[in-house]
């Protein structure tokens, strides 16, 4: 196998006396779409910004390329381009200025700065001061400053954050088109676990500053068995009540509908049996195939905790 | 890559991303100011203002330093939180840090773009000031413009100036890049050019005041015998709390968490 991209070797960090990672091992391979998941506060951002050199780990090693980002910073960060959380944007500036601002960071070449307007399709406005961009377009704009010097590694932290949804589309589809036509290799951050199941080759899953999952996004599916149980009823909280007493995790409550995850066909059975014990009106019971939602909600069994 | 090319890169984008802002406008109408006032003055009035038989330009020059005394270490606060909020407000502290340049080279093209800034327009209230006493000597032959001008002096002042202000420049822009909050830098600044203006009344160590020590550095240009270089400790004060300082604040800057 190929060297990583990316190799983390239990990584720490601490915010004061806060845990935030807790032994953190990553091996992101060359050429993947590589899907870094997990619920608001898991760390997420924590690490993106340790793979940039803008937090130094507690503890830890972090290599890019195959060397350490602490001896080989400059070098390294010239071959990654990133786009973190909220984007960069100067607003008093048009999108070309805000590229031309890189542009002269980075000696890169002017021909460059059209070839990304042409890549993200922001080319009609590139003109347009940034402070009448919508957000779909900040998005963009984010990742062609990203892209701006050609990088083999493009980090993107959840980069369908505040999108409608052909926003999503169409930022899925532009990351699909580089990790396939320019080769990039891809780290993308999400909590929205449905668009990045579509999309990735390999998946991490972090809850809690710890790796719960990290490998194939097949291997995840193949490993769990478990699959989705809708049940709509007339009583959502005695029932939420009575499952929780069998042990199982509710995943999500709804007006007259409550869905978790289960392991198997005779566990419906049980379930079943215990509400309507419990004078419940049980109006359906509907199993879905797994998908990688629940499977996360699973692994990570927080929503109700 | 070495450090002076790196330097070379992040000053040229330091500068490009003024571009449009109240940055640059302001930068060339704040240093007009006061020479139009004084033009008006000295147009309107200036020959109650400048006696016969002394020196027309020292006249200007006094009615310019002492309200740029005044005037131009509020310029400069405004200044220093200018070249640092504009990325807080655009969230582009984590972009500029993730460049492939180090993070010295950031801070420094940051530093050097903001004392480049505080240079030119000294240079240009220098300028103005001079402008406004060629425009006399054509409007108002009588107030003596024609002669007694000492151009390297009258220069002199201002290079004065911009090192003696060095000092109270690299504490607000310390305090400017620590945070977002733009009301701690103005409170500080403000303070301190006040308390100068009231310590200076009396207190004998008013002169080791970093906010005061371009007061102490032109005082008593009118007397006798003056020597634009001949008191140099608020010099030496001003640049030695200066480099203190950026050093101190670019030590924080290179190992900071950036958010």
């Amino acid at each position: 196998m190929d060297q990583p991209i990316i190799k983390i070797t239990d990584l720490d960090f601490y915010f004061k006396d806060f845990k935030a990672l807790d032994g953190v091992n990553l091996n992101v391979p060359k050429g993947s779409i590589y899907g870094f998941l997990g619920p608001n506060g898991a760390g997420k951002t924590t690490t993106i910004r340790i793979l940039l050199d803008l937090f130094r780990p507690s503890s830890g090693q972090v290599e890019v390329f195959g060397k350490p980002i602490s001896q080989d910073r400059d070098n390294i960060l010239g071959k990654v381009g990133a786009l973190i959380e909220n984007p960069s944007i100067y607003k008093h500036l048009t999108g070309r200025q805000n590229l031309e601002v890189i542009r002269r960071m980075t000696s890169t070449s002017k021909s460059r700065i059209d070839e990304v307007l042409e890549i993200v399709r922001l080319k009609d406005n590139a003109d347009k001061k940034a402070k009448n961009y919508s957000l779909g377009m900040c998005q963009r704009l984010g990742l062609a400053s990203a892209l701006l010097t050609d990088p083999e590694l493009l980090i993107l932290d959840e980069p369908t954050n505040g999108l409608d949804p052909s926003g999503i589309i169409e930022m899925r589809e532009l990351i699909q088109e580089l990790n396939k036509n320019h080769g990039k290799t891809i780290f993308l951050s999400s909590h929205m676990l449905s668009e990045i199941e579509k999309l990735v080759t390999d998946v991490a899953i972090i809850d809690q500053g710890k790796i719960l999952y990290e490998g194939k996004l097949k291997g995840l599916q193949d490993g769990n068995n478990s699959n989705e149980l809708t049940i709509e009823l007339d009583n959502v909280e005695a029932a939420s009540t009575v499952i929780k007493n069998l042990n199982f995790t509710v995943s999500s409550i709804n007006n007259n509908s409550i869905i978790l995850a289960i392991q198997s066909r005779e566990e419906i059975a049980k379930i079943n049996k215990a509400l309507v014990g419990n004078g419940i009106e049980v109006y359906q019971l509907k199993a879905e195939d797994e998908n990688l939602e629940s499977i996360f909600l699973n692994i990570t069994n927080r929503l109700d905790q | 890559m070495n450090l002076a090319l790196q330097l070379r890169r992040g000053l040229s984008a330091e500068i490009y991303k003024f571009k449009g802002t109240l940055a640059f406008w302001p930068l060339i109408i704040a240093p007009a100011f006061i020479p139009f006032i004084n033009f008006m003055i000295l147009w309107r009035k200036g020959d109650s203002l400048i006696q016969p038989g002394t020196n027309a330009w020292d006249a200007l020059l006094n009615l310019s330093i002492n309200p740029g005394n005044f005037l131009f270490p509020f310029f400069l606060i405004m200044l220093a939180l200018l070249v640092n909020n504009i990325e807080y407000n655009a969230n582009t502290w984590k972009q500029i840090y993730s460049q492939s340049l180090s993070r010295t080279a950031v801070y420094l093209s940051k530093v050097k773009a903001f004392l480049l800034m505080t240079f030119i327009s000294l240079f240009l209230f220098a300028s103005f000031t001079l402008l406004v006493g060629f425009l006399l000597r054509y409007i108002s032959p009588d107030l003596g413009f024609e002669e007694g001008l000492n151009l390297g002096l009258f220069y002199a002042f201002y290079l004065k100036m911009f090192l003696t202000v060095l000092g109270m420049a690299s504490i607000q822009f310390w305090i400017s890049q620590q945070s977002k909050n733009l009301i701690l830098p103005l409170g500080i600044g403000i303070a301190g050019v006040i308390s100068v203006i009231i310590l200076i009344q009396g207190w004998k160590y008013t002169k080791y005041h970093p906010y005061g020590y371009h007061i102490f550095g032109n005082s008593g240009f009118q007397e006798e015998g003056f020597e634009i270089w001949g008191s140099m400790d608020p010099v030496y004060y001003s640049v030695g709390l200066a480099i203190i300082v950026f050093i101190l604040a670019g030590v924080q800057q290179v190992k900071r968490r950036i958010m």
